[in-house]
């Protein structure tokens, strides 16, 4: 259990530190809602929360980024806020300077229920470590299925989609301002389920060398697709011929933007990618 | 350098457009709405929402809002001040009052408006004017569910809640284009499916669900009481009928035996070209359930047998005693945001807040006492499309529309329009421009959902709550404030009120089944009617013990024919309804960018047989035509109709399907056939 006091005496900390505003999770009349604690003595610190449910922080915080160029803000960060942050960092889409953490262990349950790879930031202010509970199940029913049968297995989750773009919406690291996702001339608009597979291999694509794995797409999916299982093994393939791994190094460079063209990086991701 | 004011913040509200009920959490940024988010821990749609509910943000800061008074001068609508404005809706209301009686006055309350509006205003047209003529266009939806469910069970309302449905062993889909219309809920239908909940899907049309469903069944538009009837006398020769509950819970059931007697599958094929054996076995998989779920939408209602209809679904219920228990139930799903709220405050023609009847002289005396008048009318009031009869007759005189548009929602829309022009006084409170303001004497500028504190009450009979995220645009103001206005206008008392909330607390003082909610209470998951103390958590399934009238009533329904069927000149049915991109008539989701990115153009639907012998191409333009009206259109060629069945969408006001639809009614209801009238195709060229 994170302890109460302590908590507000760290945000107390970042705000008198030069903070502009603290962001993280506060009871708002009965559900948990991010918001920003502006002040060492808000009220607002009284109605802080841990715990319960995640929102996509890292990218409210591009937001704040972008519409309050001169602030600075802190943040309670989980290790994937941490992840997204890193990620979103060596996209030019966060400025490191700007943005501090307090870091934030899940506990050993909320690993599990998450099936979470890394349930802890690299600095841990709060909480304790608990193990990694990486989750293949989905993947590895998937995989061992022949050709057609796999192709059948995804047409079938894929085929409850009704185009809420909640995967896209949710997720951290999608910031375009024009998605591919609503280009016509890739995906027919309007229709329900989207097209197979384009509309779900195009965000597929997107996701190589850029999921930090968090898991808010699954949740937000009322369709309930294993869409982070499919990520997940973009991700693998990353790391078995890169040896990246999305949101972990903040000095490595992203190989996909050393790559050269669109060309070569389809060549290498299309050889013998199953999933 | 000066940095600007920090001025961010997440506001949970409530999802604006379905009955559903979604919560979202709208990103206030600046003073303007930038996203919107689920709201994760929200009971119904806990972190989930559809494309629409992630656009809720997205028309509120649209240039077509409306954001100053306009009044009609010389035929122009000219910009005014909110007084001189008021003053023109006071006179106009007041002088049409004074010359030609109460009755020629009438109101459109609005299933988008919350609670304490539809309130405010059928208080208003009751208690200033001195009308019961207020309605809103639930008369359009579901007006037979409030009308047929409250004869059969006491209660006009979806019987169980939408997470029961994944307790549901078999659910029935009828009339409901579950996962267009209503996404999130379609979604827990399709999630229930994989864990094992057998689907029946009955639809005209080929939808997402039917290719998840175990039986689908296609019958001719408008034959639904031949097919409920036929399921009925199939459970019956089977055996299959709940003794137990219809000897304990039910009268009536020996009348019901003998009607549906004649309804074999034989005959049931006859009339709805259902085949016998599919009907069997539809009837089988329903009958041996558990527990079995109906749900139900326009398909049912939008018929002049829209009563009968869901008299016979109802039926179905009892018959096999679904009813009162978890993953069963008769179960309406409801348009709008706020059309079960709309309905429960009264701003019906017939009712007072809870269904508490005019005509009832105590009922009427207790409301005369509250709000301290004496002589309310006894006598039930027009329905929408009676007002529009009304007025092209010169019996309605005035009105005063809140956040409706009849001008594309309504049937047979040429028929509105010489009814609306008719009128010597309109006056029309909305958010955005149009297609009705054309008619306006007085425009008034509405504040939207984002901009106003309030409750809605969703499908489920879930009481949530609206909050402010930014304020309205220009000088518009929310309804609740300007019917207060109009009110002390017109000279009247008991309209002093400072925020919604208190007008919620009015209103739980003479609603019961309100009774025991606050605005603390409600938070934001909201309470499920009825609660009638404050110690009660809320009725997520009703009639567990008992009904409101004891036992529920069998009321045996005869098949009708629809008003208009095919002939030699209108060789097709046509028959209307929505896309999940778009809502209703455009007004917001046509000024949301990602909705418009999907679909923003009309179309009818043909089946690729009718096509074939028409000579019409996909994509070609066509003219559809009813007695009523023609319009010139998209063809899209697709499977997903029959043969001898059009779709379209009613959304586009530039091929607005009600030109062509029939005003023909339901006698008890009122409701007009939407989804049934005769039209022919012919390619433009030819």
């Amino acid at each position: 259990m994170v302890d109460a006091e302590e908590l507000k005496a760290l945000i107390r900390k970042k705000l008198e530190e030069g903070a502009d505003a603290f962001l993280c999770l506060v009871d708002e009349e009965g559900s948990l809602v991010p918001a920003l604690v502006t002040g060492a003595d808000s009220p607002d610190l009284e109605r802080i929360r841990v715990g319960g449910v995640r929102y996509p922080l890292a990218k409210i915080l591009v937001e704040l980024l972008r519409e309050y160029p001169g602030r600075r803000f802190a943040v309670l960060a989980r290790g994937c806020d941490e992840r997204a942050l890193v990620e979103l960092a060596k996209l030019e889409q966060v400025d490191p300077d700007r943005v501090e953490l307090v870091g934030l262990a899940c506990t050993e349950e909320e690993a599990r229920a998450c099936g979470c790879p890394k349930p802890y930031p690299t600095r841990v202010d709060l909480g304790e470590r608990a193990e990694p509970a990486p989750e293949r199940e989905v993947i590895e029913e998937a995989e061992f299925l022949p050709d057609p049968e796999r192709l059948r297995f995804w047409e079938e989750h894929f085929s409850r989609c009704i185009k809420c773009y909640g995967c896209r919406n949710v997720c951290p690291m999608c910031f375009c301002e024009d998605c591919a996702l609503e280009n016509p001339q890739l995906v027919e608009p309007g229709v329900v389920p989207p097209e197979f597979p384009s509309f779900h291999l195009i965000r597929a694509l997107d996701m190589a060398g850029r999921c930090v794995d968090c898991g808010l797409c699954d949740e937000a999916c009322p369709a309930d697709i294993p869409l982070r299982s499919i990520y997940r093994r973009m991700q693998e393939v990353m790391e078995e011929r890169f040896g990246y791994r999305p949101g972990e190094d903040p000095e490595r460079r992203n190989p996909l933007s050393e790559l050269g063209t669109e060309a070569e990086i389809k060549k290498i991701m299309g050889s013998g990618l199953e999933i | 350098m000066a940095d600007k004011e920090l001025d961010f913040r997440l506001v949970p509200s409530t999802c604006v457009y379905c009955g559903t009920g979604c919560g979202v959490l709208l990103q206030a940024n600046n003073g303007r709405l930038t996203g919107t988010l689920p709201l994760k821990d929200h009971p119904v749609s806990r972190g989930e929402l559809c494309i629409k509910g992630w656009a809720v943000h997205e028309f509120v800061h649209s240039p077509s809002r409306l954001t100053k008074p306009l009044v009609r001068r010389n035929g122009e609508l000219v910009e005014t001040d909110w007084d001189t404005a008021l003053r023109a809706v006071a006179d106009g209301l007041r002088r049409t009052r004074d010359e030609h009686g109460p009755d020629a006055v009438g109101f459109l309350a609005s299933a988008r408006c919350t609670n304490e509006e539809n309130y405010l205003l059928m208080k208003l047209a009751r208690a200033v004017i001195g009308t019961n003529n207020v309605d809103h266009c639930a008369r359009l939806c579901h007006s037979p569910t409030v009308a047929g469910l409250a004869r059969v069970l006491g209660s006009g309302a979806m019987t169980n809640s939408i997470e029961d449905l994944a307790e549901a062993e078999v659910i029935l889909v009828v009339g409901s284009n579950t996962t267009e219309q209503h996404p999130i809920i379609g979604e827990r239908i399709l999630s229930a499916a994989r864990k094992g909940t057998r689907l029946i899907v009955i639809d005209p049309r080929a939808i997402h669900l039917s290719r998840f469903a175990r039986i689908f069944l296609r019958p001719r538009p408008g034959t639904d009481v031949a097919y409920l009837n036929g399921l009925a006398n199939v459970i019956l020769a089977e055996g299959l009928q709940d003794e137990a509950f219809i000897a304990s819970r039910t009268e009536g059931f020996e009348e019901f035996r003998r009607a549906v007697a004649e309804y074999t599958p034989e005959r049931v094929e006859q009339i709805t070209g259902i085949p016998a054996a599919d009907l069997v076995e539809a009837a089988r998989l329903y009958g041996r359930a558990e527990r079995a779920a109906i749900v139900y939408c326009m398909g049912i209602t939008q018929h002049v047998a829209g009563t009968d209809n869901v008299l016979a679904v109802a039926n179905l219920a009892l018959l096999t005693g679904n009813l009162g228990k978890p993953g069963t139930g008769i179960n309406p799903l409801r348009g709008q945001n706020n059309v079960q709220g709309a309905c429960d405050m009264g701003a019906l023609p017939n009712v007072f807040t809870g269904y508490q009847k005019v005509d009832d002289e105590q009922a009427a005396q207790k409301f005369e006492v509250a709000w301290g008048v004496e002589g309310l009318s006894r006598k039930p009031g027009l329905t929408v499309v009676e007002m529009t009869e009304a007025a092209a007759e010169g019996r309605l005189r005035a009105m005063y529309v809140m956040g409706e548009n009849p001008m594309v929602s309504d049937p047979d829309i040429n028929h509105v329009r010489e009814a609306l022009s008719c009128l010597d006084f309109l006056a029309v409170a909305d958010i955005l421009e149009n297609e009705t303001l054309r008619y306006a004497h007085v425009v008034l500028p509405a504040a939207s959902y984002a901009e106003k504190e309030g409750t809605i009450t969703s499908t489920e009979r879930r009481v949530q709550r609206f909050r402010r995220a930014v304020e309205p645009p220009g000088e518009a103001r929310p309804d609740w404030e300007i019917v207060c206005e109009l009110a002390r206008r017109l000279g009247a008392s008991g309209f002093d009120f400072a925020s919604p909330e208190e007008v919620f607390e009015e209103i739980r003082r003479l609603t019961p089944s309100y009774a025991g909610m606050t605005y603390r209470r409600l938070g934001t998951k909201g309470l499920q009617w009825p609660c009638p103390s404050e110690e009660h958590p809320g009725t997520p399934i009703l009639h567990m013990e008992s009904f409101p009238i004891g036992k529920a009533r069998f009321t045996p329904v005869t098949y009708r024919p629809p008003a208009e069927e095919p002939d030699e000149e209108y060789p097709l049915i046509l028959t209307t309804g929505r896309i999940l991109f778009q809502y209703h008539t455009g007004t917001m989701t046509r000024r949301s960018p990602s909705l418009v990115k999907e679909a923003d153009r009309p179309f009818v639907e043909v089946s690729p047989e009718d096509a074939g012998e028409l000579g019409i191409t996909d994509g070609e333009r066509v003219t559809v035509s009813s007695r009523r009206g023609s319009l010139e259109v998209e063809a899209r060629v697709t499977d997903r109709v029959g043969k001898g069945l059009v779709f379209m969408p009613f959304h586009f006001a530039e091929a607005a399907a009600n030109l062509l639809t029939i005003a023909a009614l339901d006698p008890v209801a009122k409701i007009p056939e939407l989804k049934a009238c005769a039209v022919k195709i012919q390619g433009v060229r030819s």
